[in-house]
């Protein structure tokens, strides 16, 4: 099969018994692969009601035809699989190096299915398949595995593997690889720590099949040159995503102690030329990428490398804890790399806690003495090895706000910053109606890759609530995750703004399929469709309720900044919602209709 | 002699397709943006002559402005 590796490796942990199928040619024609492929198995092979923590849980890794290409941005592979933090469906997407080695090991998707009797590193080396004992490297830190793995059998393998935060079972536990890329959200660490799963190794030196090559290379040296051309590359290189930092504090968007403020008067601190001057090394780059945003840093202060921070990190790492200094906000990085936790949940947990300090809720007495005022760097670094220990306070927090704050109580539930279960990403949403709305119906919670509104929403006026809004956000939900499904990475089109047409023909050229992205937006639908019937499936109740937002976001304006006083209404989010059911064409409850998904001809898959 | 500005990423989509213009000094960018029918607040970065400037730097004769938006996002 063209573009494809052609089979799937399917793992049975508890029995050691390791196989392959063919990847289904009708599958790849429906959904494609990366995420497609993923809520494709979830559907059929994790019954209704599974423990995500438990045998019947299964994860299932997934490339697609753009992974281990040269196209730009072909280096992201999909981790599809229950999740322990909301119950519902969690989908993490993976760069570095990861799912090349997979495509060139003949995968295109790995299923991890029961539970290891021990901890055990799953080892691929194209057709040698082996569950190795990992009793030794249990309980040590991601970098430190990542590591010896390298210098044991070479820099050509590629390495995931958890932290104490995943074989702890921390509900936001993430996997990490190449030190500093991480499948990050919805605790699919946790899965694999679970399965008594610590790494997977893995190498490959098979050829992928094209369908033209003459017709490949052209399209891809094409999508190269557009990169190559484009006005921001420069710029977007030399800060990565954290050039976004300044601009969200002008426009109130910078997560501001635990999401109270969306303007930090720390900023400078944070912002991208201060990292860039204070402690990047070089740029780093996931496989064949032109526009490497990911930065290699040092830290003089913590005598500490990172590759980071990102944007997000330093949004909730930084500001939304009252921290402007960007040494500490590396360390903290790092600490949550190291120890397998996702930063974004990681840095709102540990604003949840610091503003129950604040309010008297928590006392010294909860926090094992610690000073959890906002803004103190020694006390964040304590919580960060707490919550993936399970130890004292941070075993409350390694639930996550939704749980944590229903179990605390005391009006905590109020500033707990979620939305169906997933702590919000780094943009505050006070009075940005179409990134609230994005929030809302996003389909693994609180988060912004699916569809990123918020420019939008200042072009066309933060605080209308119009159908244009939400049918931007509808498209965006369509279209930019197509690059999971693809696995490839959305950065290029996204920062460097490249014409999307060029992927056309070098799709076609690889797999022989002419699809536009009208046709791509059709199968994006599909999957949005599928995965909110996953969470229907799971979650007795499930509907319009699990859409609202923060309670914070419309209730409690900011006090500080360029939106100081300006609020999102409640009849503004119910009227959202009502527009962006319509145009879904669901039920007011916010369920697909049955001839929804008969048109999108997916009806039998959800049943 | 004028100056150079040079839209990046999805900006160009705003103003109809263009990436490139020549624009007179004495204006602030600001100025220049709105003129083209982009919202200022949607710019992240203002570089002129390859350094970082505010939205309100006044452009001068012979500069070269990059803009960068945050229109896609993260």
């Amino acid at each position: 099969m063209n573009g494809y590796g052609g089979q799937i490796l399917r793992v049975d942990l508890s029995s050691g018994k390791v196989s392959k199928e063919l990847t289904p040619a009708e599958l790849a024609r429906d959904l494609i692969g990366g995420r497609g492929f993923g809520i494709y198995f979830l559907l059929k092979e994790v019954p209704k009601g599974a423990d995500p923590l438990g045998p019947e849980n299964k994860m299932f890794i997934s490339t697609g035809p753009m992974s281990g290409m040269l196209m730009p941005g072909g280096g992201k592979c999909d981790w599809t699989t229950k999740a322990p933090l909301t119950g519902g469906y969690a989908s993490a997407s993976l760069g570095g190096h990861f799912s090349a080695e997979m495509k060139y090991a003949g995968l295109d998707m790995i299923i991890l299915e029961g539970v290891s009797p021990k901890p055990v590193t799953l080892f691929i080396d194209n057709d040698k398949v082996e569950l190795r004992d990992a009793s030794d490297i249990w309980g040590k830190g991601t970098i430190a595995v990542e590591k010896m793995f390298k210098e044991k059998l070479g820099e050509e393998y590629q390495i995931a593997v958890i932290g104490p935060g995943g074989e702890n079972l921390v509900s936001f536990a993430s996997i990490n690889h190449d030190y500093g890329r991480q499948a990050g959200r919805g605790g699919v660490g946790a899965v694999m720590g679970s399965k008594k799963v610590k790494a997977i190794v893995i190498h490959g030196t098979k050829s992928v099949p094209v369908a033209d090559p003459k017709a490949y290379r052209e399209a891809g040296f094409a999508l190269y040159k557009a990169c190559k051309d484009a006005a921001g590359l420069k710029d977007w290189t030399t800060y990565g995503t954290v050039i976004t930092e300044i601009w969200c504090n002008e426009v109130g968007a910078l997560p501001t102690r635990n999401f109270s403020e969306g303007t930090f008067e720390g900023s400078q601190g944070l912002s991208g030329p201060t990292m860039r001057e204070k402690i990047v090394v070089t740029d780093k780059g996931c496989f064949g990428c032109p526009s490497p945003c990911g930065k290699y840093s040092r830290s003089k202060k913590y005598n500490s490398y990172v590759e980071g921070p990102e944007y997000e990190t330093v949004g909730l790492m930084g500001s939304n804890l009252g921290i402007g200094d960007i040494e500490a906000v590396a360390q903290a990085n790092l600490l949550c790399d190291d120890l397998g936790i996702d930063t974004i949940t990681a840095g709102n947990a540990i604003g949840w806690a610091m503003e129950c300090y604040q309010k008297g809720i928590l006392t010294k007495k909860d926090t094992d003495g610690l000073d959890l005022t906002f803004g103190n760097v020694e006390a964040t670094f304590a919580m960060i090895g707490k919550i993936a220990r399970r130890e004292g306070l941070g075993a409350l927090l390694s639930e996550g706000v939704k749980r944590a704050s229903k179990k605390l109580g005391q009006g905590s539930e109020k500033f707990a910053i979620h939305v169906k279960g997933m702590e919000q990403s780094a943009y505050a949403t006070h009075n940005a109606t179409a990134m609230l709305l994005a929030y809302m119906t996003c389909d693994v919670g609180a988060h912004h890759n699916r569809a990123w509104a918020i420019t939008y929403d200042i072009q066309v006026g933060r605080e209308k609530v119009v159908p244009e809004k939400v049918a931007r956000v509808i498209w965006l939900q369509n279209f930019r995750p197509m690059f999971d499904v693809l696995g490839g990475c959305r950065l290029q089109w996204v920062e460097l703004g490249i014409d999307r047409n060029l992927y056309v023909p070098a799709f076609e050229a690889i797999t022989g399929i002419h699809r536009s992205w009208e046709d791509m937006e059709k199968v994006g639908e599909r999957i949005w469709n599928l995965t909110r019937m996953y969470w229907a499936r799971e979650n007795e109740g499930f509907g319009r309720e699990w859409d609202m937002p923060p309670q914070r976001f419309y209730q409690e304006p900011p006090q500080t900044g360029s939106n100081k006083g300006q609020i999102t209404s409640l009849e503004d989010v119910n009227q959202l919602l009502d527009m962006y059911y319509e145009q879904r064409h669901w039920d007011a409850n916010g369920l697909p209709k049955a001839e929804t998904l008969k048109e999108l001809g997916i009806q039998e898959l959800v049943v | 002699m004028t100056a150079s500005l040079r839209l990046s990423g999805g900006l160009k989509d705003v103003v109809g397709g263009r990436d490139r213009f020549d624009v007179e000094p004495g204006r602030s960018v600001r100025e220049i943006l709105i003129g083209l029918g982009i919202v200022p607040d949607t710019i992240a970065l203002v570089v002129v002559n390859n350094e970082q400037q505010s939205k309100d730097y006044i452009i001068q004769e012979g500069d070269a402005i990059r803009i960068l938006a945050v229109i896609g996002g993260g």
